[in-house]
C-alpha cells in the first residue's frame, strides 16, 4: 500500500467516477457496478499491466501510470462505509418499524430464512467451513438499499404499492446487517478459539448496548448539540460525533459501520433529520463513490477466473431464492401476483452491503493476528463478492426494467396455480 | 376524500389522494424536497408520472392551488340555491349606497324587498345573525336569503338608493 497520494491521482479518481455516472445514465443502469468497473480498469492489474505502445514509451515509460490504492483512497472508502451506514441509521425509525412490525417482521423473516439459509448451504458447500459459510450467507442475503431505491424512483414504482413491501423488507435487512456486521467481525477477529470469539462478541455487544443507551438517553443532548443557525457548524458537529465514534469503535475492534448506524439512529430522533439528510447526502454520495471505486482498485480481474463457477452457481440459486421470498413478502403486504413478482425482481439486486461485509472481513483479517480463516479463503470470498455484486446489481436493475415481460410470463401461471388451489373448495 | 399517508424509508413520504371516479393522485415528497406527482387510474393500477417539482416551486404551485393568489369565487355577487325558488346571495355594499349608515330595521329592508339579512361580513369579522339595530357600513358584504325577485329588488335597493 503506497502512502503518497498526489492531487492529480484524486483528480483522476473523481473524473473517472464522474464518467462512470455519465455512462450509467446513458445505459440506464445503476452507477454502482460502473464505479467498480472503472476502478478496476485504472488499477495496477489492468492499466498497470497493459502493454504500452512503442510510440508512447518516451512519454509514459514502460507502464501506464495506474491508480494505486493509497491510504487516502482507503480512508475515503472507509468514510463511504461510515456515511452509508449513518444514513441507514438516520432514516431508521424504530416507531415506524414497530407500527408495521407484523408485515415487516413476517416478510423480513421469510427473506432472512430463505436467503441466509441458501447462503449458508452454499458457503458450506464451497468452503466446508462454518465461519466462511456464515460470511457468504450475509453477502448473498443482503439486497442493495441504494440501487433498489434508485430504481424504484427511476421506474416510478415508488408511487405504487410494491414500494412499501420492498422498502419494508429492506428496513428489516438493514437492522439485521448492523448486528450481523458486529458479530461477523468479532468472529473473524476471535480466531478459531471459541472463547476468544465469545469474548469479542461480548465486547462488540457491550459497545452496541453502550451506544443504544446513548441513543436512548442522549437524544436531548444530541438535539442541543445540533442547535445552530449555521449549516456549516451543523455539518461539522455531526461529522465530529460520527467520525469520532466510528473511529473509536474501529480502534476497539468493533465495526465502524455498526457504530455509524447507531450514531445515525441517535440523530434520527432530533429535529434536524431533514437538514442532515439534505446537507450530508452529497457527502455520502461522494464517499460512497470512492468506496465502490476503491473496491474496483483492489480487484484483479484475473481472480474472477477462479471464482466464476462459484459466482454462477450462487447466482443460479440466490436469484430464485430472492424471487420466491420477495413474492411471498409481496403477498404478506396483500399485493396481487403482478406486484408481488415485482418485489421479488427488485430484491434480486445486491450491492453495497455485500461489499461492506467483504471489505470488513478483509480489514479485520489483515488488522488482526491471523484471524479465524485463512487469507486464501478471505481473498476468495472477496473476489467472489465483487464478481457477484457486479452480476447481481446489473441483473436486478435489468429485471426491474423488463419486469413487464417477466410478469406476462409468470402471472397467468401463478393465477392458474392459485385457481386450482381454490377449486377443491367449490 | 380520503388521503392515505405512508412512509418510504430512505426516500420520503407518500400521500395518496382519492379522487372522484376512483382515480388516485399520488404525491411523493422526497427527503431532498423534490415532489413527484403521479396519477393512478384506480387503486390497483400502475402510477403514471405527471410531473416533478423542486421544493421551492412545489410550494409556490401549492399556494396557487390553495387559492392564495386568486379566488375564483371573489365576485360581488355569489348565489347559492336553497330550493328552486329560494336563494342565498352575497352582496357588497357600495360606499355611495343610501343604505350606508342605516340600521336594518330603519331601512325596512324586509318590508321593501322581501329578503332577510342573515349575516354581515365586515373586514375579518362576521356578524351573524345581525339584529334589527345593526347599522350597515360601506364595504360590508351582506348575505341575504330570499326569492329571486326579492334578491333582485334588494340589489337595486343597494345600488340605486331610495329610488324605486
Amino acid at each position: 500500500m503506497a502512502t503518497e497520494t498526489t492531487l492529480i491521482e484524486i483528480g483522476v479518481l473523481f473524473a473517472a467516477a464522474a464518467s462512470a455516472g455519465v455512462l450509467a445514465n446513458r445505459l440506464g443502469q445503476s452507477v454502482i457496478p460502473l464505479y467498480i468497473l472503472f476502478g478496476m480498469v485504472l488499477n495496477e492489474y489492468v492499466l498497470g499491466t497493459a502493454p504500452v505502445p512503442e510510440f508512447l514509451t518516451p512519454v509514459v515509460g514502460e507502464t501506464f501510470p495506474y491508480l494505486a490504492e493509497t491510504d487516502f483512497i482507503y480512508l475515503g472508502a472507509e468514510l463511504g462505509i461510515v456515511f452509508l451506514l449513518f444514513f441507514l441509521g438516520l432514516e431508521f425509525n424504530l416507531e415506524r418499524l414497530l407500527e408495521t412490525r407484523n408485515r415487516i417482521g413476517k416478510a423480513g423473516s421469510i427473506d432472512l430464512a430463505l436467503n441466509f439459509g441458501v447462503g449458508l448451504v452454499l458457503g458450506w458447500f464451497f468452503f466446508g467451513d462454518l465461519l466462511a459459510a456464515f460470511i457468504l450467507a450475509g453477502i448473498v442475503y443482503i439486497s442493495s438499499s441504494a440501487i433498489i431505491t434508485k430504481s424504484l424512483i427511476d421506474l416510478g414504482w415508488i408511487a405504487n404499492d410494491e414500494a412499501d413491501a420492498m422498502l419494508g423488507t429492506l428496513v428489516y435487512e438493514d437492522l439485521f446487517i448492523a448486528i450481523y456486521l458486529a458479530v461477523v467481525s468479532a468472529l473473524v477477529l476471535g480466531g478459531g478459539n471459541v472463547g476468544d470469539a465469545i469474548g469479542q462478541i461480548g465486547a462488540a455487544m457491550a459497545f452496541i448496548v453502550g451506544l443504544l443507551v446513548l441513543v436512548y438517553f442522549g437524544s436531548e443532548w444530541f438535539q442541543q448539540l445540533l442547535e445552530t443557525d449555521s449549516f456549516e457548524f451543523l455539518v461539522l458537529r455531526t461529522l465530529g460525533v460520527l467520525v469520532l465514534v466510528s473511529g473509536a469503535a474501529l480502534s476497539l475492534g468493533v465495526s465502524e459501520a455498526v457504530a455509524a448506524f447507531f450514531v445515525g439512529m441517535a440523530f434520527s430522533s432530533t429535529d434536524h433529520v431533514h437538514d442532515l439528510e439534505q446537507l450530508l447526502a452529497p457527502l455520502r454520495d461522494t464517499f460512497a463513490a470512492v468506496f465502490f471505486f476503491w473496491i474496483g482498485l483492489l480487484t484483479d480481474p484475473s481472480v474472477f477466473g477462479g471464482v466464476a463457477g462459484m459466482i454462477v452457481i450462487a447466482a443460479l440459486l440466490t436469484t430464485p431464492a430472492k424471487l420466491v421470498s420477495g413474492y411471498l413478502g409481496g403477498r404478506i403486504y396483500d399485493l396481487d401476483e403482478r406486484r408481488s413478482i415485482r418485489v421479488g425482481l427488485g430484491m434480486v439486486t445486491r450491492g453495497e452491503f455485500s461489499l461492506i461485509i467483504a471489505s470488513t472481513v478483509i480489514a479485520v483479517t489483515s488488522s488482526g493476528s491471523g484471524g479465524a480463516i485463512g487469507t486464501g479463503v478471505v481473498d476468495t470470498i472477496y473476489a467472489f463478492s465483487v464478481g457477484y455484486v457486479l452480476l447481481m446489481s446489473i441483473l436486478g436493475t435489468t429485471l426491474m426494467q423488463y419486469s413487464d415481460r417477466v410478469e406476462a410470463a409468470l402471472v397467468p401461471r401463478l393465477e392458474r396455480v392459485a385457481g386450482t388451489e381454490k377449486q377443491p373448495g367449490n | 376524500m380520503t388521503i392515505y399517508e405512508s412512509d418510504l424509508p430512505g426516500v420520503g413520504k407518500k400521500y395518496e389522494v382519492e379522487l372522484e371516479g376512483g382515480e388516485r393522485l399520488v404525491i411523493v415528497t422526497h427527503n431532498t424536497g423534490k415532489r413527484e406527482v403521479y396519477l393512478k387510474a384506480d387503486a390497483d393500477a400502475d402510477s403514471d408520472k405527471l410531473f416533478e417539482l423542486p421544493d421551492r416551486m412545489a410550494r409556490k404551485v401549492g399556494t396557487i392551488l390553495e387559492g392564495a393568489y386568486f379566488q375564483p369565487v371573489k365576485t360581488n355577487r355569489v348565489e347559492t340555491m336553497l330550493t328552486d325558488e329560494t336563494f342565498i346571495e352575497w352582496y357588497g355594499v357600495p360606499a355611495d349606497s343610501d343604505l350606508v349608515g342605516q340600521a336594518i330595521a330603519d331601512a325596512k329592508i324586509r318590508e321593501r324587498t322581501g329578503v332577510s339579512i342573515i349575516a354581515i361580513q365586515r373586514g375579518s369579522e362576521v356578524i351573524t345573525p345581525p339584529t334589527p339595530e345593526t347599522v350597515l357600513e360601506a364595504e360590508d358584504t351582506v348575505v341575504v336569503v330570499g326569492e329571486r325577485e326579492d334578491c333582485i329588488e334588494f340589489e337595486q335597493l343597494l345600488g340605486n338608493g331610495g329610488r324605486e
